[in-house]
């Protein structure tokens, strides 16, 4: 029986996520879809004066890019069957990192950029050995990790945002391209691209969704689930290193305290996507919708005046939910 | 287990048991000749100031764990039930009775929507629900406030947070010397405290010996909701102040101090007396990092890495043990 259950999951896995790298016939993603739509309508009905505005809109996609690449990073974690609650801290760190090694005139662009993504990518890599090689729960791990590198952030900052940074980084996440799509767009979509190529092409990616969907299955298959599991941590962690590089950039300082709370909304934008908490079912445009939703969703509270306080408990109500509807879902199954 | 291999099983066990001990009495010792203020009256009555509120949501904290869950809002629920007497006394109830009845309700009643949603909306591992409800419960205590702390409680309400009884020992860690006995005895000695156990043993064998399992994990998670409650009160009245902000890091102290104490992650398995030796570690590492005069956020990276460090540990003795049990199942 107990053969029979995983031989099920693994079909279940492949079924679900043989559509490839779009599919919209899927009716989980396309009902997100929609609903992003309902949303984006009710929105523009309610406030179409400063909603509907080209320039607001372009603004939720700004708010949506930075969580947006975290939320890339995040899919992978979660479709291997784990979790990531440290992204936030370590946009921190490697925000204060990037910072201190961008003012004026002292160090090339490519400096703060390789350190930034350096660091994230080895916070994600010490992550993933926890998990893979030392056993411990993700959560763990990762609420651990989430402690020690925000405290790392204060150190190394001494507890004050780094100011005085050069032209030149600013205009990393500050610059247009065609003088209207923000850098920060072109880093979303590019990101979402490749994660979304990496998950659906590659043998990496297919392993990915193998380890999440059955570990034992996809061990006994030869996959080599140490690696695929420090792989997923180090991509989330480098991810979270460019997310800091480039919330630096936007706010021209780098600040040891920002970042609290971002691997809430990350996460929330995975599940939202309908990628499975217990891991190896999901799509990765499912977590670009998700992001957007969220940024649209803050993005018209804080234009209908609904309080910071509220949308707390709004969005941790969503998660709730989002992960209400995922195990609804399965029951169906 | 106990007894399968006689008595050397029991001898490492006690050793085990006494490690958490002697890393505390290690730590003391070190701190008392590293720095001339922390052997004093003064700081050990303060020391036990700290430890009680920790200790009381640690003893939470542990029930769920050995549930096999974990609560991570549990710094919310106390800066709720702290907020809800709060803004009591701003609408002008001081009666100390309605006030910390009103307390106790607000974190038993979070608590058991922590349970409810475990259970009969059938959520995955309680650490995403509780994340959510982390953020609800913060926000709720933010916008009940405005965010702005309340001060001003009646005596009666600050006794168990100021109080001494003798020899300068403070009526908080009296509290939590009695709310510990009580739960020995609760977790030992009752039907409902050995289901406790076995349910986070092996949830499926508890559920076929015809344990209502769900029943069981609300308890549990009201139970929790009730001591955040009681850390709420004793924070309150050593502050005279309702912070909506307090008990960020509470969650991670309490889960510390639960693996430091050897209560095992996989659920089944720990003692309340081990928790209370892991919160006073953490308590006592918090107060020696102060007198040394290392920064808050060295504390963060320290208390971090413990936690780390007693899960690896835990990890490590637990495939020790299913090492053991296989050698012993092929002789």
């Amino acid at each position: 029986m107990f053969k029979k259950l995983s031989d099920n999951k693994i079909k279940e896995s492949i079924e679900r996520n043989n559509g490839g790298y779009f599919n919209l016939h899927s009716l989980r993603e396309l009902g997100i879809f929609i609903v992003f739509l309902v949303i984006l309508a009710v929105l523009m009905i309610l406030s179409p004066n400063a909603f509907a505005r080209p320039t607001n809109l372009i603004n939720i996609l700004k708010q949506a890019s930075i969580n947006g690449i975290l939320a890339a990073g995040m899919t992978f974690v979660i479709l291997s069957g784990g979790i990531d609650l440290s992204v936030g801290s370590t946009v921190a760190l490697t925000g204060v990192i990037a910072a201190s090694f961008a003012h004026p005139g002292e160090y090339p662009l490519f400096v703060p950029i390789i350190l930034a993504a350096g660091a994230g990518s080895f916070i994600g890599f010490l992550n993933g050995l926890g998990v893979a090689y030392g056993n411990i729960p993700s959560f763990i791990v990762t609420l651990g990790s989430m402690t020690i590198v925000r405290g790392l952030a204060l150190i190394a900052s001494r507890g004050q945002p780094v100011f005085n940074l050069s032209k030149s980084f600013e205009h990393i996440a500050g610059g247009f391209i065609f003088e209207y799509i923000p850098h920060l767009v072109v880093f979303f979509v590019c990101v979402a691209g490749i994660a979304g190529f990496i998950l659906t092409k590659t043998v990496f990616g297919r392993h990915v969704y193998a380890v999440g969907g059955n570990e034992t299955a996809a061990k006994v298959s030869g996959v080599n689930v140490g690696y695929i599991k420090v792989a997923v941590y180090t991509i989330a962690g480098f991810l979270a290193g460019i997310a800091g590089l480039l919330l630096a950039s936007r706010i021209v300082s780098g600040n040891p305290t920002a970042g609290a709370g971002y691997e809430l909304d990350a996460i929330a934008a995975v599940i939202i996507g309908g990628v499975s908490m217990s891991g190896g079912a999901g799509k990765w445009y499912g977590t670009v919708i998700g992001a957007l939703i969220i940024a649209v969703i803050g993005n018209g509270l804080d234009i209908l005046g609904v309080s910071s306080y509220f949308q707390l408990i709004i969005k941790g109500s969503i998660i709730i939910v989002a992960v209400l509807l995922d195990m609804k879902g399965k029951g169906k199954q | 287990m106990k007894n399968a291999n006689g008595k050397n099983i029991d001898y490492k066990e006690v050793l085990s048991k006494l490690g958490p001990l002697l890393a505390l009495v290690l730590v003391s010792i070190a701190l008392s000749l590293g720095t001339e203020q922390f052997m004093t009256v003064g700081n050990i009555t303060n020391i036990m100031r700290q430890a009680s509120i920790n200790s009381l949501i640690a003893a939470g904290m542990m029930m769920v764990i050995l549930t096999g869950g974990i609560d991570l809002s549990v710094g919310s629920i106390t800066a709720f039930a702290a907020c809800v007497m709060g803004v009591m006394i701003k609408n002008g109830i001081m009666n100390p009775v309605l006030l910390i009845v009103s307390g106790f309700g607000a974190g038993t009643f979070v608590g058991y929507i922590n349970g409810i949603l475990l259970t009969k909306l059938r959520l995955p591992h309680p650490f995403i629900s509780t994340i959510g409800t982390r953020n609800i419960f913060r926000g709720l205590a933010l916008l009940i406030t405005a965010a702005s702390p309340i001060s001003g409680f009646p005596k009666a309400v600050q006794y168990p947070g100021t109080g001494d009884i003798f020899l300068g020992i403070p009526v908080s860690f009296l509290i939590v010397i009695v709310m510990y006995i009580g739960i020995h005895i609760f977790l030992n000695n009752t039907a409902l405290g050995r289901h406790i156990y076995a349910v986070g043993g092996n949830k499926e064998a508890a559920r076929l010996s015809g344990l209502n399992v769900n029943k069981i994990l609300i308890i549990v998670y009201a139970i929790c909701g009730f001591m955040c409650a009681f850390a709420a009160l004793v924070m309150v009245g050593r502050l005279n102040t309702a912070f909506p902000l307090a008990g960020s890091t509470a969650d991670m102290d309490a889960i510390a101090s639960c693996i430091i104490g050897g209560v095992s992650f996989l659920g089944g398995k720990g003692t309340i007396w081990g928790t209370l030796i892991g919160s006073l570690l953490i308590t006592v590492l918090r107060n020696g990092l102060n007198l040394i005069g290392a920064s808050a956020d060295m504390q963060l990276v320290v208390i971090g890495l413990v936690i780390i460090v007693a899960v690896y540990v835990d990890v490590l003795r637990a495939s020790a043990e299913a090492k053991s049990k296989r050698l012993a199942a092929k002789k």
